[in-house]
């Protein structure tokens, strides 16, 4: 009898080596532990045996039944994770192919770079004012200490609309409306960004609408050295830490003294290179004290404040920044171009 | 402004200061150099001569010389037609740089040749300043010029460096060369030292007559000289003429020009003969036309000033003199007019003329009040030495100086408080001494004596950018101001733009930035027009005419750039103000075309239509805190020219418009040469002004929620809108939402039908929704719908 069962044992390990599927050994499983399977078959036996053999035997067929259980359990582990390995396998994909890309919009480079500037200046402390385009003589001009027919009215053509009106040519219009409306208001301390119009026929570094920041700081006590430090601090932050400032003597009508500032080129270092001409400065900013004449004015007691101006062309930045070499390619909108533009860095 | 090395180093002691020095701290101190001109460039030079000249055997019109240069006889071959034996020449030997060319030892058709003999053009003088004959061969040198020599160019004259500087239009006085080098002076810190003129020891009693009618003429001298000698000019004159750019004519001619170079005082001179009236008038144009020197005929009006001899016009005054008194080689006897004119009404008859000269930009720019009669003295000086004029006639003045010098006091506190240095009191008097403004110190206070030359000066800020402009910028400090805190902040108006202009890129559009000025055709394109056109006063084309008053018609353009460019999908949007003649807005425009989202290869693309430019405009809305209930939807009857009339809609929050979107109209595209595009042009300002709902938390529902699905054919012309909140309205507490999910014609559709399938989410507040409480509601939709829009229910 035990005879048997050891073939019992032995076939249906042997058949079990051979098991590849799970639906197999669910089968092979069936075949020997169902109910109508050879284990079973000899438990239907032991009832023809002696009382004393009866336990033994039972025994003996309990063992092989629950080894082989234990058996098939490890090869349905086996199997399965066999199994699975060759599904995995089967569900390989191309992980070359291209992923379907989200569709996101720019912002304008000007726009970009405009946000970038009053960021820096709001961190500092200066609100964001804005303007007209379409601006009285009296703000762009008269204001500004550009009285009638000066001189300085040579450098900027204007588009006039009528004898009062005009494009506004610089957003130093901004900055004398806020010095009238901000006389009880004291201290100021803003940016004027906007667009500004003159009567520039466009090619690679001119065009007829271009835009500038303006800032505009006044206040007991406020000093040329505060205006050094102030654009030192923002190129610092839009151009790279290592950036140096430099100022030259020049002139506006509207400052006293007036400066062009210089930033040290951010391409070489201040090596000398193609985009700085090989002086190692770039001309950024025209920057300067207030004129006291433009202070009294907008009825500013120009013996009790001062204050310090600056204005830059956004479009300078942008094409320093990104190494732009035309202007009108901000203004074309060709989208090759505009998708190019999506942080600023 | 052009200014001579060799010039301005004879007014100021530069020998350890060469001229790219010089244009360095000429540029620190205000004056920036923007070019630096050599009047002629050219190594290994040396002066030779033609010992023979014979024809080339191989060519009819090359020469085979022998010249001798001192040390040697070179061997050179020349093609110039003027080149002969026993000629005085410039040689470039082997080696020789010029401007243009590097000379080699060379065989030219079997002939040696071992340098170049050179015209003054090969060695980079302007054209301009050389006769025909110059450039048509070599130069020819005087028979005395000596063989050997290899100073060539200053034997010529020719050693000399222009810079070219850019001037502020505060600064003109650096026009003149005397106050150019009382500024080069203080700059460099050397002395000045400016020519003495000689007198005229016993001056003619005046015999002519000098007067102004006209207040733009207040300043008027005039001086008869006798006797001239017209001839040609002192070389050295004639190169300092050529280095300003002035073409030498003859001796009187080039003294006038020579003495407003100087000076900065326009001079006429007239001859004398031909002045039959020996009388100059100033006053105002009559209208006429009149022929000047250039032979061009203007035109006259009351406008102008015009210099009157008698009857006769004698010149525009300030700009140029008539062509029948000017002076040639006949002239015999002079009058020289100096005066001053008004600046403004100089400048409106140069721009009116299209006509600059020297005079007019100088009288433009501004002239030293004292600048005539220094003129004038300078003038006597140079004839007599250079025209042998010896009956000299006093100076007539008519009208008077109106020049009190200016003197103010500034202290040293003002002047460091202003810039934030620390400069001493001895700084600023020595800065101040050095630009002769004569200070006076008394404690902390300095009396400035502002020289006449430097009208630029009046008030106490100006001294403290002297100062510092002449000790140095670089020694500044970096500070940042001490001043109360101030709040950093956007306005409620700039943070919605920037959310607007974030909503649009998330969902794929990209900004654009289109010109303001427009021309009349797209200003009639305008959609939603403010009242009354900005136009420009005077344009500079008709394509740049108008202040815009709506943005798409720009941005289509835009779009048709773009597709013209074989770009697949143009989705794009723009904020801007737009202008009317009494009102401003604030405007956003959209432009759809092609795929907002597109998935290639995966077949699975958001193609742009009026439903994807709807939800674009509709989820901008809702980010921006419009409720959906606020948003109405109506036909367009707004702009039906710009819009296809059939598939746009006019946009409105509450009852204020916003705007209007939808198709382009098909006549629109073809102008535009695009295709469909959708768009939408609309009033951000209204937006901005328009109250938004709070952000504020609502509970999630307790209990879960139940839908049902239905569809049902209807009408083509019934609006599917209309039906959402037909079955909205039949229960609106159970029913949480209805969402369209499909819309269906064609086969099983019986045609002028359309299929509707919608989701309608049942939901209850105080407990969990049953079949029971749907019914109901479920069975009075499906009789609303078939009552109200005819519908066929589909099973």
């Amino acid at each position: 009898m035990s005879e048997k069962i050891a073939q019992l044992k032995e076939k249906a390990l042997a058949e079990l080596a051979t098991v590849e599927t799970t639906k197999q050994l669910q089968d092979l499983k069936v075949q020997y532990l169902g109910k109508k399977g050879p284990i079973q078959e000899l438990m239907m036996t032991m009832k023809d045996l002696s009382k004393e053999e009866r336990p033994i035997f039972g025994q003996a067929v309990n063992e092989v039944k629950k080894y082989l259980e234990s058996k098939f359990e490890e090869a349905a582990v086996v199997i399965s994770e066999r199994e699975l390995a060759k599904k995995l396998e089967e569900e390989k994909i191309d992980i070359t192919l291209p992923g379907y890309k989200m569709e996101h919009g720019n912002l304008h480079p000007l726009v970009l770079v405009q946000r970038e500037l009053e960021d820096v200046f709001i961190g500092m402390g200066y609100t964001v004012e804005e303007g007209p385009e379409v601006e009285y003589d009296l703000y762009n001009f008269e204001r500004a200490n550009i009285p009638q027919d000066h001189p300085a009215r040579d450098m900027q053509d204007t588009f006039y609309i009528d004898a009062e009106r005009l494009l506004r040519t610089h957003t130093t219009a901004i900055q004398t409306r806020q010095l009238e409306a901000g006389k009880e208001k004291m201290p100021l301390k803003m940016i004027c960004p906007g667009k500004v119009y003159r009567r520039d026929d466009d090619d690679a570094t001119h065009s007829h609408q271009f835009t500038q920041i303006e800032g505009l700081v006044v206040a007991e006590g406020i000093t040329l050295a505060d205006l050094k430090g102030t654009l030192e601090f923002m190129a610092r932050k839009i151009l790279g830490e290592k950036c140096a400032v430099r100022f030259r003597p020049s002139f506006f009508p509207f400052t006293e003294p007036s400066v062009e500032v210089d930033i040290s080129c951010h391409m070489c270092g201040g090596k000398g290179c193609n985009v700085c001409k090989h002086t190692g400065w770039i001309e950024v900013l025209g920057a300067g004290m207030v004129h006291p004449g433009v202070l009294e004015m907008a009825g500013i007691d120009s013996k009790k404040y001062s204050g310090f101006a600056f204005g830059v062309g956004i479009e300078r930045i942008a094409m320093l920044k990104y190494g732009v070499d035309d202007i009108r390619h901000f203004y074309t909108n060709d989208l090759r171009f505009l998708k190019g533009f999506s942080r600023f860095e | 402004m052009r200014l001579s090395y060799n010039w301005i180093s004879e007014l100021v002691d530069l020998h350890d200061i060469d001229a790219y020095k010089l244009a360095d701290m000429l540029t620190t101190a205000g004056f920036e150099v923007e070019g630096i001109e050599p009047a002629a460039q050219g190594t290994n030079l040396v002066i030779g001569e033609v010992l023979e000249c014979v024809d080339h055997p191989d060519s009819d019109h090359l020469h085979c010389t022998k010249v001798n240069i001192g040390d040697e006889v070179l061997n050179i071959v020349c093609g110039a037609p003027n080149c002969r034996t026993g000629l005085k020449v410039i040689v470039a030997k082997v080696g020789a740089v010029l401007p243009e060319i590097t000379i080699k030892k060379g065989n030219i058709r079997g002939q040696e040749s071992n340098g170049m003999l050179c015209s003054l053009r090969e060695l980079g003088v302007n054209e301009k300043y050389l006769t025909e004959y110059q450039l048509a061969g070599i130069e020819e040198l005087p028979a005395d010029a000596e063989v050997g020599n290899t100073e060539v160019l200053k034997y010529l004259g020719l050693d000399d460096v222009v810079l070219e500087v850019g001037l502020t239009p505060n600064r003109a006085d650096f026009m003149a060369m005397f106050s150019a080098a009382k500024e080069v002076s203080a700059i460099t810190g050397r002395e000045c030292k400016l020519p003495v003129n000689k007198k005229c020891e016993k001056e003619l009693p005046a015999t002519i007559s000098i007067s102004s009618k006209t207040e733009k003429c207040p300043l008027f001298l005039g001086k008869y000289i006798h006797n001239v000698e017209i001839k040609e000019s002192p070389k050295w004159m004639v190169d300092r003429l050529h280095a300003a750019g002035i073409k030498s004519i003859n001796n009187v001619v080039d003294i006038s020009n020579y003495v407003m170079l100087e000076t900065g005082q326009p001079l006429h001179f007239y001859d004398a003969d031909k002045n039959t009236a020996k009388a100059l008038c100033a006053e105002s144009g009559k209208d006429m036309e009149y022929t000047a020197l250039d032979g061009v005929t203007y035109h006259i009006t009351e406008d102008d000033i015009v210099i009157m001899s008698g009857d006769n016009c004698a010149g525009i005054a300030g700009i140029m003199g008539g062509d029948d008194s000017k002076i040639d080689d006949t002239t015999k006897s002079i009058i020289i007019e100096a005066a001053s004119f008004n600046a403004v009404s100089i400048r409106n008859s140069s721009r009116r003329f299209n006509l600059n000269t020297d005079a007019c930009t100088r009288f433009i720019k501004g002239i030293e009040p004292m600048a005539a009669y220094k003129a004038m003295e300078r003038c006597v000086d140079l004839l007599m030495e250079y025209a042998g004029s010896t009956e000299i006639e006093e100076t007539v003045e008519y009208g008077s100086l109106n020049y009190t010098p200016t003197v103010f006091d500034v202290t040293l506190s003002f002047i460091n408080n202003r810039l934030g240095t620390h400069y001493s009191i001895e700084t600023v008097v020595d800065v101040l001494t050095k630009l002769n403004f004569a200070p006076e110190v008394n404690g902390e206070t300095i009396t400035v004596h502002v020289p006449s030359y430097r009208w630029d000066v009046s008030i106490p800020e100006d001294i403290s950018e002297e100062v510092i402009r002449l000790v140095g910028y670089d020694s500044l400090e970096s500070t940042l101001p001490m001043m109360p805190m101030t709040l950093g902040a956007l306005n409620p108006v700039q943070r919605k733009r920037r959310l607007v202009e974030k909503e649009l890129g998330a969902m794929g559009l990209t900004q654009v930035l289109t010109y303001t000025l427009v021309s009349e055709e797209r200003k009639n394109m305008a959609v939603m027009p403010l009242e009354g056109t900005v136009t420009l006063a005077s344009c500079l084309s008709e394509d740049r005419k108008h202040v815009r008053s709506s943005v798409l018609p720009s941005m289509l353009e835009v779009v048709s750039y773009n597709l013209a460019r074989n770009a697949n999908h143009v989705n794009i949007y723009e904020v801007s103000s737009v202008y009317g003649e009494k009102a401003v807005e604030e405007r956003l425009g959209i432009c759809l075309y092609g795929s907002l989202q597109e998935l290639p290869w995966a077949k699975a693309n958001i193609t742009t239509d009026f439903y994807t430019l709807k939800g674009v405009i509709e989820t901008l809305l809702e980010r921006m805190g419009f409720d959906a209930a606020r948003i109405m939807i109506k036909e367009n009857t707004v702009d039906t020219t710009m819009f296809h009339p059939g598939k746009s809609a006019a946009l409105y929050v509450g009852k204020d418009l916003v705007g209007v979107f939808g198709a382009i109209h098909p006549t629109m595209c073809k102008k535009y040469d695009i295709k469909e595009v959708y768009a939408a042009e609309l009033k951000l300002s209204v937006l901005y002004e328009t109250k938004v709902s709070k952000v504020k938390f609502t509970p999630l529902p307790k209990f879960p929620s139940s839908k049902r699905d239905l569809a049902f054919v209807i009408k083509n012309e019934v609006a599917v809108g209309k039906v959402v909140e037909a079955i909205k309205k039949v229960n609106k507490s159970m029913i949480s939402s209805v969402e369209v999910f499909d819309i269906y014609q064609g086969e099983h559709v019986e045609k002028g039908y359309k299929s509707v399938a919608l989701s309608i989410m049942y939901q209850l507040a105080d407990k969990t929704i049953t079949d029971q409480d749907i019914l109901p509601v479920q069975e009075k939709i499906m009789a609303t719908l078939e009552k109200e829009f005819d519908a066929v229910l589909r099973k």
